[in-house]
């Protein structure tokens, strides 16, 4: 693997051992979606971190697998692009037949649910959770997969520290009817949240959406933040103040 | 194509600047490339390949016809990842197998079998006997004995005769055949209660006359009402499955608490 060979030996490792991705390296936090009328929308930062260190600022951890399909990644980078090579070696293959057939999102995530459990299965993994998003007969698709190979298809989804503090949101403001500038607010406020309260994050994101006339990735952009809300001073007295 | 704007939006995209810092140390030296951050340590992240995700399964049987409820929160630790999962595969139009425990194992574990199913069906132009699904189920599960399939199976259908039959096994392969079951995360909760209500044990009055599949199916909400009241990673939803003589299999849905 691309991040053992990465990693500093660790003592535990003898020379004779094969080398397997048991503990993530450089990982992504959280990734968002939510479905709304008509599509999926998706967000994440784009930082890579080394432990808690905020090492690589400018990774893309959400990308295109074909017009139709969306993938976001938490967890270890190497491994994400490693599963997108999978599915890019998938899409070369399909294309060759040349019979217009397009994987939708609904089949790119049962693959890579196969791809995960078999993986877990070799004591291997791929350290990730992944969230595919799509359309399929026009409906918009929103599917889960973890690095056991734990799989679901939701309404809206976190990963990471957003399972904390976005769902929470996404329970109390989603609606099956939103509109896409709707679906946008909610996601920029979970990620705003996310931005004041977890430790892997910086302030720099993307959204993505699919529809069923295609998919777009955003370039990379800041959001307002407001520092001078009242539970972020620090108090005097232990008891009031900001935790 | 282009995104629709935020209500309150951030002003569009902006690149990440580093406009105003000071300049950067121009070369650390190679002494910083060995240094593993702590929070990286193998105690911290240690590969776990099951997980338990919940999940309670149900089922009664009675003279011709047999009852399947099985809950549909998917849970881990203490998040719920959704509240409309589907742990419940049906095998036959007299068939349906149920299964709590570690998700991954349930949902690779129904795709073999529904796979084997549908190979006898190729094989032999019938649907294939409950009692034989049974078997076949325990020999799958026994496959896997030294990395089981973490996963607590219920499979319920009508017999060679049209009676209700109903199967319960352990993560291994072990099986009985018994007239009612629960396996799951509100096991311990439910089976007293269908040991009082359908078993009538150590009840000193019989039953009046046979269960019928109206009363089954509201043994069957009850019990999860109940369970749901005490047991954290029961609730949402159930699924219930009604398998008669005679009649085409119904599925329904009935909500139960979600907090």
């Amino acid at each position: 693997m691309a991040a053992a060979a990465m990693a500093p030996k660790l003592s535990a490792s003898s020379s004779t051992a094969k080398e397997l991705t048991t503990h993530p390296i450089v990982t992504g936090s959280s990734v968002l979606a939510v479905k709304f009328a008509g599509g999926v929308m998706m967000a994440s930062d784009t930082l890579a971190s080394y432990g808690s260190m905020a090492r690589f600022p400018d990774v893309q951890r959400l990308r295109q697998v074909s017009d139709g399909v969306i993938i976001g990644a938490s967890g270890e980078m190497s491994d994400f692009d490693f599963a997108m090579r999978l599915l890019d070696e998938l899409r070369v293959e399909s294309e060759c037949a040349e019979d217009g057939a397009e994987l939708d999102a609904g089949e790119v995530h049962h693959y890579l649910t196969r791809v995960m459990y078999n993986r877990r299965n070799k004591f291997n993994p791929l350290w990730n959770q992944l969230v595919v998003a799509g359309t399929k007969d026009g409906k918009p698709v929103l599917g889960v997969v973890d690095q056991i190979g734990t799989a679901f298809e939701a309404d809206f989804t976190a990963t990471g520290f957003g399972k904390h503090m976005a769902v929470p949101q996404m329970r109390e403001h989603w609606r099956a009817d939103m509109t896409e500038g709707e679906a946008r607010e909610l996601l920029e406020g979970c990620m705003r949240v996310l931005f004041y309260r977890d430790c892997r994050t910086i302030n720099r994101m993307q959204i993505a959406k699919v529809t069923a006339t295609g998919s777009v990735v955003s370039p990379a952009y800041s959001l307002d933040t407001e520092w001078s809300l009242k539970s972020f001073k620090k108090e005097a007295s232990p008891e009031d103040g900001s935790w | 194509m282009a995104f629709a704007a935020a209500a309150a939006s951030s002003g569009g995209p902006a690149f990440f600047s580093s406009a105003g810092a000071a300049p950067m140390a121009a070369d650390i030296g190679p002494a910083a490339a060995t240094v593993v951050p702590k929070s990286v340590g193998i105690k911290e992240h240690r590969f776990e390949p099951y997980d338990f995700n919940g999940g309670t399964v149900l089922a009664i049987g009675g003279k011709d016809f047999v009852v399947v409820a099985v809950d549909t929160r998917l849970s881990e630790d203490y998040h719920i990842l959704t509240r409309d999962v589907n742990r419940s595969v049906v095998l036959s139009p007299h068939c349906v197998l149920a299964t709590g425990g570690c998700h991954t194992d349930v949902t690779t574990l129904h795709k073999v079998i529904d796979m084997r199913v549908k190979d006898y069906k190729h094989d032999h132009e019938v649907d294939i006997e409950t009692h034989s699904v049974a078997q076949m189920l325990g020999n799958t599960l026994y496959g896997r004995r030294f990395f089981p399939y973490y996963a607590f199976n219920v499979l319920s259908g009508l017999d060679a005769e049209g009676k209700g039959a109903v199967y319960t096994y352990d993560a291994v392969g072990s099986f009985e055949r018994v007239p009612y079951a629960c396996q799951g995360a509100g096991q311990r909760l439910i089976i007293p209660y269908l040991d009082n209500v359908v078993g009538f044990k150590s009840r000193t009055d019989k039953p009046e006359g046979d269960l019928t599949p109206e009363a089954a199916v509201n043994i069957a909400k009850d019990a999860f009402i109940t369970a749901a009241e005490r047991q954290i990673r029961v609730g949402d939803s159930i699924r219930i499955f009604t398998i008669a003589r005679g009649v085409a299999m119904k599925e329904a849905r009935f909500a139960i608490r979600e907090d």
